[in-house]
């Protein structure tokens, strides 16, 4: 059976009623279960997919090396070590200063510029304002414009432009006025 | 009101038209069925051939439409658009800065789940970290659709692989042509890229405003419309196929295709979209490059998790996850 004839198949009982299909002939046997049903069981997983420390690696912060077969949880034991520590001290700076803190709304890649020949959005001492956009943050191609949502002066960038951040992450602190 | 009249008989003399598929109308049925005189079918049959459509007449035969313009106007698209919202309110324009940009203003103001911004041609058209994206006139498909799905912020990219399961879907429909995805949502033929898709969030910590799906397609240029630094890596659909492919007819069926998805992911969750995607995966167990702001990873694809990450094993088995990077077969 050929790979296009596969996804023919896979596109045609995914517009069709089928829930499970069997297919045999000869050595080839082809067995789709539509995954709805699972799905269903299990609505946590979908509703909250971030919920976990994200499992996500880019090469600036390695996983201690794990066997493939792992559990998601081992692998992401580093990481999540490693994105913990700014916001330790980011945490304690806002408790003494009463700062305010800009939290990642989810996981992916920090950019403090709209563009690598760009100047970042903002840098400390900036003063912003509620709309004001202070950081990009991407996964997947998907772009989020984050903006400070209070208004005051910029005190410091805690992630590093190109870092991953997990979600909550503190990325900024701010001086209310 | 003359005017709305008007486009209505319009509207349903193109019907009657893509109704005889191609065959003759006499020009007494015509004016039979729109209830107008022979005279008056005259004279919306030269408003047509006004607008690009070309319309052979023969004398006691009648009419028929050799060929549609191949344009992008609303009215194009919502000819036989089969949605309920997707692309029920549309926005085109002859000429944009970037269609995302008008998509933007347009959520920020209000604008429903569906709404569809289109244009011929963009003036600034962009994608990833702002990179030009080559848009010339009349020859690809420049849009960005508004969606407000009831979903926590941090699940909205999975939105991207939705999108481009159902543009690979529309395109193996209209063209014959079976398109690759590499991940996260590049569309390539034969290796070569001819869709890019770009999402943008607006979000509050817990809720999504809006998602703004961007949707960049090389249709019908040839490979000298092609600026000569990107013609060993762009295509376009008619270059592949090898004849033009007509663009509001790809347009429907792309929004037919996300708003069945759509409706799917809001009540199943992501896995049905996962399997799919994977159906159409080209760099599953394949060795691939992962560039990042960070640096360069190099590993085996071994599939997508289910929230959408790549998941990438490394020559020492180290299993990696990946949100965001540039990848390379």
């Amino acid at each position: 059976m050929k790979i296009q004839e596969i996804r023919e198949l896979i596109r045609l009982i995914d517009q069709s009623s089928i829930d499970e299909f069997v297919y045999e002939q000869g050595e080839t046997k082809v067995h789709m279960k539509k995954a709805a049903a699972a799905v269903a069981v299990t609505p946590a997983v979908v509703s909250a997919p971030a919920a976990q420390p994200a499992p996500a690696v880019t090469v600036s912060a390695p996983a201690a090396p794990a066997p493939a077969a792992m559990p998601v949880q081992a692998a992401a034991e580093a990481p999540a070590t490693e994105a913990d520590q700014p916001a330790v001290s980011a945490a304690k700076q806002a408790k003494e200063g009463a700062f305010h803190q800009i939290t990642s709304p989810m996981v992916g890649t920090f950019y403090a510029a709209p563009a690598p020949d760009k100047p970042p959005y903002v840098k400390p001492g900036d003063k912003v304002k509620k709309d004001t956009v202070v950081c990009i943050i991407e996964a997947m191609k998907l772009f989020n414009e984050i903006e400070a949502e209070v208004e005051g002066e910029i005190v410091e960038v805690l992630v590093q432009n190109g870092q991953l951040v997990e979600y909550g992450q503190p990325l900024f602190l701010v001086k209310p006025e | 009101m003359a005017h709305g009249a008007q486009s209505d008989t319009r509207k349903r003399l193109l019907e009657l038209f893509a109704e005889a598929n191609g065959e003759f109308l006499s020009g007494q049925k015509i004016s039979e069925r729109l209830g107008c005189s022979r005279a008056a079918v005259w004279k919306h049959i030269e408003e047509l051939r006004k607008e690009g459509f070309e319309l052979e007449a023969v004398r006691r035969l009648g009419y028929r439409i050799v060929s549609t313009p191949d344009k992008v106007t609303a009215n194009e698209i919502q000819l036989g658009l089969k949605t309920e919202t997707f692309g029920q309110v549309i926005y085109s324009f002859e000429d944009v800065d970037s269609t995302q940009r008008v998509a933007a203003k347009l959520a920020h103001e209000g604008a429903p789940e569906g709404t569809l911004v289109v244009a011929e041609e963009q003036k600034a058209g962009r994608g990833r970290l702002d990179r030009k994206w080559f848009s010339p006139k009349g020859t690809g498909i420049w849009m960005s659709l508004i969606l407000r799905p009831p979903i926590p912020p941090q699940q909205a990219p999975q939105l991207t692989l939705l999108a481009a399961v159902a543009i690979s879907q529309a395109i193996q429909e209209v063209t014959g042509l079976v398109p690759d995805i590499k991940w996260p949502n590049d569309i390539l033929l034969g290796g070569k890229k001819c869709v890019g898709i770009l999402t943008e969030l607006q979000a509050d910590p817990d809720r999504v405003h809006s998602v703004i799906i961007g949707i960049g397609i090389n249709v019908n240029q040839t490979s000298e419309q092609f600026p000569e630094d990107i013609r060993a890596i762009a295509t376009s659909l008619a270059i592949e196929k090898g004849k033009p492919i007509k663009r509001a007819r790809l347009i429907q069926d792309i929004l037919f295709r996300l708003e069945r998805l759509y409706r799917q992911y809001l009540t199943h969750g992501f896995r049905p979209i996962k399997l799919l995607w994977e159906g159409y995966a080209v760099s599953i167990g394949k060795p691939v490059t992962a560039r990042t702001l960070g640096g360069v990873m190099r590993g085996i694809a071994r599939g997508i998790t289910d929230d959408g990450l790549l998941i990438l094993e490394d020559e020492q088995n180290t299993i990696h996850y990946i949100h965001s990077a540039d990848i390379q077969l």
